[in-house]
């Protein structure tokens, strides 16, 4: 997977990948509003970097604005891939709305929510 | 009701999302609100173009929507064969929370004031109500 990527689309700000690796950690900062073509993207991505065995993936969402299901679904297939190696997805800091959709779609059951990146790398909540 | 009818292309459907939320944006509505409508018609659109359509670049997708200061209404059609709304499953039951799809009806269900059919769900109903302090 390539460190950042971005698209611009119509409706919100432009959407970023940034990954950057820390041990044997990913952090994937995702940044701007990741809509219907974006996810579709992410979904190639975190599917990519999970099948790069590492054994952590942290989602740093403090940058985003926007996601829909089909972004969901990409973290959710990236878990699915990380578990067959016995890894894991971590999430950081989602705004208040993204907060509430993790919630209403309890994905808050299936990945822990971590105030910072540092303490997401760490595991320690 | 404005009408819009594009292409069974993602970059395409993101034409009547721009419209609508523009018109939101004059009507004064909050953020709250266009996030709700925005995650709607994100949803929508991508039900019209993947099941639907099944990803057709020939077929069309149908957008009619009315927007006031009270209320917001968007019917979203596709030229599909139809499903019956009752049996997705609900994406928040244990056996289906670590499924990557199935989320976009429960999520319009859970913003929205109404989300209905027609007969054989080819078209999907929204409705959100207004309840800002004027």
């Amino acid at each position: 997977m390539t460190p950042q990527s971005t698209s611009r689309n119509p409706s919100g700000s432009p959407f970023q990948i940034e990954v950057v690796r820390r041990g044997a950690a990913a952090v994937v900062t995702l940044v701007g509003s990741c809509e219907m073509l974006e996810a579709e993207r992410m979904m190639e991505s975190m599917v990519e970097l999970a099948d790069e065995s590492t054994q952590v993936i942290v989602i740093d969402m403090s940058r985003l604005d926007f996601i829909e299901s089909t972004g969901l679904g990409a973290i959710i297939a990236g878990h699915l891939r990380l578990r067959h190696h016995q890894g894991e997805m971590r999430l950081v800091s989602p705004s208040t709305p993204i907060m509430r959709l993790l919630e209403l779609t309890r994905l808050t059951q299936l990945f822990h929510v971590y105030p910072s990146v540092d303490a997401a790398v760490a595991g320690a909540r | 009701m404005k009408e819009i009818i594009v292409p069974n292309d993602l970059a395409a459907a993101k034409q009547p999302e721009e419209l609508i939320l523009s018109e939101l944006s004059i009507c004064g509505y909050d953020q709250n609100i266009s996030f709700a409508i925005k995650l709607a018609l994100e949803e929508a659109m991508t039900n019209a173009f993947r099941h639907g359509n099944k990803c057709d670049p020939c077929k069309c997708i149908h957008v009619r929507y009315h927007i006031t200061p009270e209320r917001i209404e968007i019917e979203v059609g596709d030229e599909g064969d139809g499903f019956c709304p009752d049996e997705v499953p609900d994406p928040t039951l244990p056996e289906y929370i670590d499924r990557p799809h199935g989320r976009g009806i429960m999520l319009m269900r859970a913003y929205l004031d109404e989300v209905s059919y027609d007969g054989n769900g080819t078209r999907v109903r929204l409705v959100k109500i207004n309840r800002q302090e004027p």
